[in-house]
């Protein structure tokens, strides 16, 4: 069996942005994969006549040439090509303002176009709306400065460049709006995005919120022409072009330590060695059930217990392949939020009671963005909404498949009522995800595809000013959604680069300090 | 950049020193909790795992022998006789059989009701297929308390309420009536809602599989009905003769929309699929369980002539490992890693599940045009499904490992 410099675990989108990464330094790097193909939520799968791609909807910082955001620019370093399409608008919401008037409301991407168009629908919002843009960019910029600083920012620059950044840095979004007195409609509509983070407007930082957003607005969202699985394959052939090595099918079953320095994975292929690991799974399945028990710090076990299992957007999916066009059912959007109210701390307790008390959905149709994406004459549509535990941890087996198609069928007449888009009887080919199918997937903890919510005390900011503290296992980092910089493609690629980066350095030290490779 | 006016500065609410004290307020909440084991283990994973595991060790528990129908039903069970996973009714499941030196997958539809795997069982039948592999081998050495090792349930011959009509009418040939007497039995058991009136295509009458099973579901329970249609037996009470679109419109409901579910050998395809063009059917009216990839590739569109007969070589990578094996033109390449003893992953073997999915290094390959269901970039980047697909050079080909 050959020796690696690093082993990455996992070739979800933090792994194999890790391990391009590193093969890149010069590292002698493997790959492995417990699926036979990579991407992990960055994927596809095939229905008949279809190709699905069941996680993206909008990829977050990618941007046109001109304005490239950082997975453009990541993509560039790496040397991956993909065919990457703009969405175009940002978002139409149906829902209901809290004042309980009803909305409508289709935002354009672009920030002009975005203050415009809120300026038409809650009318003196502009003066407001570009003093919140302005803080966006200073907000962004700001993050750009503290992830290049690699969590240790000088902190005279900060309070100079970054001043408002830091104003506003510990505070939750609702907070910062009801300090800038936004107009509530402005907050309302603004609200759409929480979902895409998971956490409600009142416990959501602002930081992490506005960085989001202004990438958004500012860069426009993207996918890919064929899926992400074009992105994922192209990722992992760039890789190996590099030198590196990639095993699929291939799961980490156990670390293995000398002494209190990982040096090797055990897997159903047999043990590799290896000087370092990056693994793209979540702390908790670490700690819980990978590593010696003895060997998980006294602080990490801590951090686990304050996070006390809050785990951020357990997801529950459909996926339909009609058999007519978006046109003829009328459908004109990319994507609709279609909360039960503009309300998100209501929206989000709603989702955690369980699908009775539900009403949040996310309606895709793909073709709106990628009119080739099925077979002329077809479209591809989805849903996305939330599970909760309440629904999922004690439910029988003889009743889930039952059960998950009656979650979507509510979701199927409540866009039939709000909308008019009637899918019955064109259903060529429907999947049904649910939070136990991207638990099975992913191995993520209860189906939760954003890590840990990134709230209150855990947001995004503080997480990233303490990367030097949360990674204590000598010669094993843990990457992904559940990281410093969150959930989502772009955050998770962002966080398996800076921790390559982290683990070159590391090794320099330990080498330094004797380590025997 | 344009800086952010004073408003925010000026607002009591907002305290600038918040920021500077943020990773402080994060470790005080991280030092607060108790240094508890982590535990790893979720509820919802758990029942993931329970319901779709990497394998089953199972046993044989009963053989029920056929008769005249020359097939047998194998009744499997875990070794402990706990539940097993539940699936829906219509799915199959896929064997790993260790036969004279290879591991061979065969996948089966299971033929019992999903509730049978709450009661800890499953059903197979395996009927005869001369000079097949492993069918022969199955019917001859399986015993009772022999270990089977198994997949879980797979596969997408189901039925779905939000895309199928309320009535079915389903079309089997020989041992293609497996997933329709699982499907009988779970609408018998109330598992599932539709009405089923299937058509089944037999020799003659003493060849009926299945045949006081499906009479006495279709005798209790009025949303079942079976048609039996023998190709070589002209009797009263039957059918005579092939299915056609003729005979399908004589049974199917009138004036009703309803949907054609198709699972039977690979000549009732090819003998159908002009029939059912005859109904004008929209796609999603007509669903077909797919079958082993064709024994005969010369025989498909572009086929190149010239490869057929020929005798290759395949570069075989997984992991670390390394082999040379050799390959038969009219055979496809997963034939060859299985009869050479490696443990690659296969499922379906007709280029429907994408298990087997595998780079191909180096050399070229024919797909049928009704196995090539790759995704677009698979395609693009050399991947091939070594269940359907046949050599047509020498390869070098990576395959994924396994698990079992």
């Amino acid at each position: 069996m050959p020796k690696y410099d690093i082993v990455v675990v996992g070739a979800g989108n933090a792994g194999m942005s890790a391990a391009l990464q590193c093969q890149l330094l010069g590292l002698k790097t493997l790959l492995i994969e417990k699926h036979n193909l990579p991407g992990g939520a960055a994927t596809s799968f095939v229905r008949g006549r279809f190709e699905i791609d069941p996680s993206l909807h909008e990829l977050c910082d990618y941007g046109p040439a001109d304005n490239p955001g950082d997975v453009r620019t990541m993509m560039a370093d790496y040397g991956v090509k993909a065919n990457f399409i703009e969405v175009g608008e940002c978002f139409r919401c149906v829902s209901t303002y809290r004042d309980g008037t009803p909305m409508d409301v289709t935002m354009p991407a672009g920030i002009e176009a975005f203050i415009d168009k809120m300026e038409f629908y809650v009318p003196g919002s502009r003066e407001k709306m570009t003093q919140l843009f302005d803080l966006f960019q200073e907000v962004l910029d700001g993050i750009a400065y503290i992830t290049a600083s690699r969590g240790n920012p000088d902190k005279a620059v900060l309070g100079t460049t970054y001043a408002n950044m830091l104003k506003t840095g510990a505070y939750s979004t609702q907070e910062v709006f009801d300090a800038l007195e936004l107009p509530e409609r402005c907050q309302d509509i603004l609200s759409t995005y929480w979902s895409y983070l998971g956490v409600d407007m009142e416990h959501l930082a602002f930081i992490h919120y506005a960085a989001m957003v202004h990438k958004y607005t500012s860069r426009g969202a993207y996918i890919l022409k064929h899926t992400s699985h074009e992105l994922a394959t192209a990722m992992v052939e760039r890789f190996r072009e590099l030198g590196g090595d990639v095993w699929f099918n291939c799961r980490a079953e156990e670390f293995l330590f000398r002494g209190e320095h990982c040096c090797g994975v055990r897997t159903n292929m047999g043990v590799v060695d290896c000087n370092y690991v990056l693994a793209n799974i979540n702390p908790d399945i670490i700690y819980g059930t990978m590593m010696p028990k003895e060997l998980v710090p006294e602080r990490e076990k801590k951090l686990s217990a304050a996070r006390d299992r809050k785990i951020g957007g357990r997801m529950y999916t459909a996926y339909f392949c009609l058999d007519c066009t978006a046109e003829e059912l009328g459908i004109h959007d990319y994507t609709i939020f279609l909360p039960g109210t503009a309300d998100s701390p209501t929206e989000y307790d709603n989702i955690m009671k369980g699908m009775k008390y539900n009403n949040f959905s996310i309606f895709n149709c793909y073709n709106i963005a990628n009119p080739e994406c099925s077979p002329p004459g077809t479209c591809l549509c989805g849903f996305t909404t939330f599970g909760s535990p309440v629904d999922w941890n004690d439910l029988k087996q003889e009743d889930y498949f039952r059960f998950k198609e009656e979650g979507i069928d509510k979701l199927l007449a409540n866009l039939k009522e709000k909308l008019g888009f009637d899918l019955s009887g064109h259903i060529e080919e429907i999947e049904i995800c649910s939070p136990w199918t991207f638990a099975r997937y992913l191995g993520v903890p209860e189906g939760g595809v954003y890590g840990y919510e990134p709230r209150d005390w855990d947001g995004m900011m503080a997480r990233m000013q303490m990367i030097a503290y949360d990674y204590p296992i000598k010669g094993l980092r843990p990457i992904g959604a559940a990281g410093p910089r969150g959930d989502g493609y772009a955050a998770s690629m962002i966080c398996g680069r800076l921790m390559a980066l982290n683990a070159l350095l590391d090794l320099k030290k330990w080498k330094e300090e004797g380590g025997k490779a | 950049m344009a800086k952010l006016n004073v408003t925010i500065s000026a607002d009591p609410r907002i305290d600038m020193m918040k920021f500077a004290t943020m990773a402080k307020v994060r470790e005080e909440a991280i030092q607060a909790a108790p240094a508890k084991e982590v535990s790893g283990v979720f509820p919802i994973n758990e029942n993931a795992k329970a319901l779709h595991p990497d394998y089953l060790d199972l046993v044989v528990d009963s053989i029920i022998d056929r008769g005249e129908a020359q097939a047998k039903t194998f009744v499997l069970r875990r070794k402990d006789g706990a539940p097993l996973p539940y699936f829906r009714a219509g799915q199959y499941i896929s064997l790993k059989l260790p036969l004279e030196g290879s591991f061979v997958t065969r996948s089966y539809s299971l033929c019992c009701s999903p509730k049978a795997a709450l009661e800890g069982k499953y059903a197979i039948t395996v009927r005869a297929n001369p000079g097949g592999f492993a069918a022969d081998r199955l019917l001859a050495g399986l015993k009772v308390g022999d270990p089977v090792i198994s997949s879980g349930p797979q596969g997408f011959f189901y039925y779905e309420k939000l895309r199928d009509a309320k009535h079915v009418v389903g079309l089997a040939g020989g041992s293609g009536i497996t997933p329709f007497l699982s499907l009988a039995e779970a609408i018998r058991d109330g598992v599932e809602n539709f009405s089923l009136t299937l058509l089944f295509g037999s020799r003659d009458e003493k060849n009926i599989l299945f045949r006081e099973e499906l009479d006495e579901i279709a005798r209790v329970c009025p949303k079942f009905k079976v048609v039996h249609v023998l190709s070589e037996e002209e009797k009263e009470g039957f059918e005579y003769g092939f299915i056609t679109a003729e005979l399908i419109k004589k049974y199917a409901p009138e004036g009703e929309e309803f949907s054609v579910y198709l699972c039977g050998p690979e000549a009732m395809y090819r003998f159908l699929k002009p029939e059912i063009e005859k109904l004008g059917l929209p796609e999603r009216l007509f669903r077909r369980k797919l079958i082993d990839v064709t024994k005969t590739p010369w025989d498909c569109e572009g086929y190149p002539q010239e490869a057929r007969g020929r005798s290759f070589t395949i570069l075989v990578r997984q992991g670390p490992q390394e082999w040379t094996i050799p390959a038969s033109a009219d055979e496809p390449v997963l034939v060859a890693v299985e009869r050479a003893g490696i443990k690659a992953p296969s499922r379906c073997r007709a280029g429907e599940c994408g298990w087997c999915r595998s780079r191909l290094l180096s050399g070229t390959v024919f797909i049928p045009q009704d196995n090539e269901m790759r995704r677009w970039a698979d395609v693009h980047y050399g991947y091939i499904h070594p269940c359907c697909s046949f050599p047509t050079s020498d390869l070098t080909l990576e395959v994924p490992g396994e698990f079992f």
